[in-house]
């Protein structure tokens, strides 16, 4: 089920929001774990079975890493852990991946398997990873009840897309939690802003890279519209998809980690993954780049690590080689920047600004493309090899149509209309009105996101791949 | 003053969701969307198998927003954003030129009009070729083709699918009437043309065919606004049409028959223009073989018309200077039938669709 459809909206939410509110506290757990198995089996009914069974699997070994504490047994529990966890992910999502390529490169023509790709496997499984191994490194003490643990990993609002909320983070929450009106309000502002964001601008944006697709009268320009298009998009879809679920988090009681800090104002690729999808950046850091040595090694496995997170980064995103390169462009980027371009953005910002814009912008080319050989075709166009023309009769008739959503977008992705709103708050005249007019506001964004969503617009959700 | 406005707001919230989630459960389901001119999505069959299939929920997804509360009030508000807020050109391929409303008809697609090229090649190699029957074909242009490009919307080289019919359609005569019409030929909320405007059309298509028309009619204009079909697909409101229908006495001595039916009827059905789509009423909508046998022809001659529903509004003004006209909807009829109405000896047959038609890649599958 997505957050952005009149099932979630209109009969899911509401029903479940009542109930989970009048529910005494320790029935509260069961009733969210029983409506976000509901959420996941709309969406994957036989695929509920699969997520038990890896919560099974994390909750067991975890009690067996806290019994062996100290001895063998420990290590042992924990790897079977990981085997089962990311066992499932590998062969869910990328057995197929490595039997064609096994195909390619041999010339032994090997079947696929007949899998489907479980949605929200990617969050779940690093969301039980990171419990096994802070459990296994003994930051926190391996869960007793089942339930609870259960709930943490299927809670719906950051099940199929994240944030990837940690245990750690939760642990207290999952046990203790209050619910104000100043928690709810917060989280409905929160929700009813991703939606817009999401539906209002994602969505709309997302048009007009399928208007880009349809046509055949293609242009540099129009190239670089839906280059522009598209890293708006998946921006605006994913920040949208984090805000909602950080909404629903506050309007349950819980507090989630912020997943995106307006990346896009970032001076250097490094900035930028500080702020875009940092819960990811984060658990990549701490289960992966610092037990591999981090940076407190010879220079040469220092890039060796970043290379490798970087691969796996790209490779987390989707069982394709353009996953792969996109991680490894921005591993090159970051270790060119560790190099010497860091210095010299220090002095430059806004050179840093340029080139970030200029190398994220190409880094989404590839990563919305259909495979490596569309990605080339797609950036020979964009700097002028693809014996097209600079502009055509449809390149100018989209880019004025979808002229005031792309300065929406741009604007919506700087920090400038919450900077202009904090302003104005400061000044007791538009502090009231604001905060009389904020409701209102919020009540026709919802409508107006409804309307879209009644209207059975264009409403992909390009994160559910992942 | 926060936590007031904090209170005030979740209340507000509340209040709206309890309204529509109250409502989405308890309001019966409406069969017809007349703004849209179709059937809404019933609830879905719930069953085991549904359910572990995925069927159910993604039918349950449809049904939900086609049944929402004020689902036309909530289209018009979202039209209403997409053109006046955003700035947009055009909502769900429908815009808006001095009142007039049109449908983006683009791109072009070659293999559907090859497909359409293809059928009626079928159609002819099958029963036409080897008779005397004269063929003819002719293309009537969407209203795009006079809106579209010369207002910077996207617009395909209609030359280019004129070129591939004639290519294609080489053992049949063309008659140009792209010519003849203007964008104030066709209604302004609908994607038809408008009967009075066409009689020149069907003078030239009658002289191409060695047939003579004298068009001797009464205008006849039905009582009441005529929302078109872009109407409801616009969301937005817009001056409504008026329909008007040519009359001629010889008319009340035609025999039409509908062969779906086996039934005999009018060349107009007024009951259909007070019904979903006012525009049925010539020749009672989309029937795919009717007859109409004019004892009062000018000539003993038969013509068989494959037409779309531009043809429905056509056929009535070719009546005079036929005995038969035949007319067939190969969109909608297996062509194995076509035998059962047509045999192609003394007849003149015409091929006439619109480019809408031609380029639309499910419609001659």
């Amino acid at each position: 089920m997505l957050f952005s459809s009149i099932p979630f909206l209109y009969y899911f939410l509401p029903v479940f929001l009542l109930l989970y509110y009048i529910v005494p506290k320790k029935i509260k757990n069961p009733v969210l774990l029983l409506a976000s198995l509901v959420f996941y089996g709309w969406g994957e009914p036989s695929f509920v079975f699969l997520m038990v069974l890896s919560i099974l699997s994390g909750y067991l070994f975890g009690l067996g890493i806290e019994k062996f504490r100290g001895k063998k047994g420990s290590k042992v529990c924990m790897i079977l852990a990981l085997v089962v966890s990311f066992g499932l992910l590998a062969y869910f999502k990328y057995a197929n991946f490595f039997i064609s390529n096994f195909s390619i490169a041999t010339g032994i023509a090997v079947p696929l398997l007949k899998v489907v790709l479980p949605i929200g496997i990617s969050f779940y499984t690093f969301q039980m990873v990171s419990y096994i191994l802070d459990v296994y490194w003994d930051k926190v003490p391996a869960q007793k009840n089942f339930i609870t643990l259960a709930t943490y990993i299927v809670m719906f609002p950051q099940l199929i897309a994240g944030p990837i909320v940690r245990y750690t983070d939760v642990e207290a929450q999952l046990k203790e939690r209050s619910i104000t009106f100043d928690k709810i309000a917060y989280g409905i502002r929160r929700f009813a802003l991703g939606m817009g964001k999401k539906i209002l601008i994602a969505n709309v944006l997302g048009e007009f890279a399928a208007a880009f697709h349809a046509t055949d009268e293609k242009s540099v320009l129009f190239y670089w519209g839906y280059a522009i298009a598209v890293s708006l998009q998946i921006y605006f879809d994913f920040s949208g998809y984090s805000d909602m679920a950080i909404g629903l988090g506050s309007m349950l009681g819980f507090t989630f980690v912020e997943n995106f800090n307006y990346p896009y104002i970032s001076a250097s690729a490094t900035e930028f993954w500080r702020r875009w999808h940092m819960s990811l950046g984060s658990w990549f850091r701490d289960y992966v780049y610092i037990p591999l040595g981090g940076s407190r090694c010879s220079k040469v496995r220092h890039y060796f690590n970043i290379f490798v997170v970087w691969m796996f980064t790209g490779f987390w995103h989707g069982a394709e080689w353009t996953f792969i390169v996109w991680g490894l462009y921005f591993g090159i980027l970051l270790v060119l920047e560790k190099t010497f371009l860091l210095k010299w953005f220090e002095k430059y910002k806004i050179i840093g600004h340029v080139y970030l814009l200029f190398f994220v912008i190409i880094s989404f080319v590839i990563f919305d493309a259909n495979g490596l050989g569309a990605a080339g075709t797609h950036l020979a166009s964009m700097f002028g090899f693809g014996g097209i023309p600079l502009s055509t009769g449809v390149t100018l008739y989209y880019l004025k149509s979808y002229l005031v959503m792309f300065l929406i977008a741009i604007i919506g992705a700087t920090p400038l209309p919450k900077l202009l709103v904090e302003k104005a708050m400061a000044k007791p005249a538009f502090s009231k009105a604001i905060q009389i007019a904020a409701p209102v506001i919020m009540v026709l964004l919802i409508l107006v996101s409804t309307a879209y969503l009644v209207d059975g617009s264009f409403n992909p959700f390009l994160y559910f791949r992942f | 003053m926060e936590a007031k406005i904090n209170k005030i707001s979740v209340c507000m919230i509340a209040v709206l969701f309890a309204v529509f989630t109250i409502w989405v459960w308890v309001k019966p389901d409406t069969e017809f969307s007349s703004t849209e001119r179709r059937t809404l999505k019933k609830f879905p069959e719930c069953s085991i198998a549904s359910i572990a299939d995925g069927k159910f929920m993604e039918q349950f997804e449809a049904y939900t927003t086609d049944q929402f509360p004020f689902r036309d009030a909530f289209r018009s508000l979202k039209a209403a954003m997409h053109f006046y807020l955003f700035g947009q050109s055009d909502n769900n391929d429908v815009y808006v030129i001095d009142g007039h409303i049109g449908k983006i008809d683009y791109p072009y697609s070659e293999k559907a009009v090859k497909a359409s090229a293809k059928k009626f090649n079928s159609i002819y190699e099958k029963y036409i070729s080897g008779t005397d029957a004269s063929v003819y074909y002719a293309i009537v242009p969407d209203k795009h083709y006079f809106l579209g490009e010369k207002n910077g919307y996207p617009a395909y080289d209609y030359k280019e699918m004129y070129e591939t019919l004639a290519t294609e359609l080489s053992d049949m005569e063309y008659i140009e009437i792209a010519d003849m019409l203007s964008v104030e030929d066709y209604y302004r909320t609908d994607t038809h043309w408008k009967q009075e405007s066409i009689t020149d059309v069907a003078k030239r298509l009658a002289e191409s065919m060695g047939v003579t028309l004298q068009e001797e009619y009464t205008e006849v204009t039905h009582d009441g606004p005529f929302y078109g079909v872009y109407y409801g697909q616009l969301g937005l409101p817009v001056e409504p049409d008026t329909i008007t229908y040519l009359v001629n006495p010889m008319f009340e001595d035609c025999v039409v028959t509908n062969h779906e039916t086996g039934k005999t009827m009018s060349v107009y059905d007024l009951a259909k223009a007070e019904g979903r789509d006012p525009y049925e009423l010539f020749l009672s909508g989309s029937i795919s073989a009717i007859t109409i046998e004019n004892p009062n022809a000018t000539t003993d001659k038969e013509l068989v018309m494959f037409r779309d529903s531009f043809g429905s509004s056509l056929a009535p003004l070719l009546v005079e200077a036929y005995a038969k006209i035949t007319i067939l909807d190969a969109r909608y009829m297996n062509e194995i039938m076509i035998g059962k109405f047509v045999t192609f000896e003394n007849q003149d047959v015409l091929f006439i669709h619109s480019t809408g038609v031609l380029n639309n890649e499910t419609a001659f599958q």
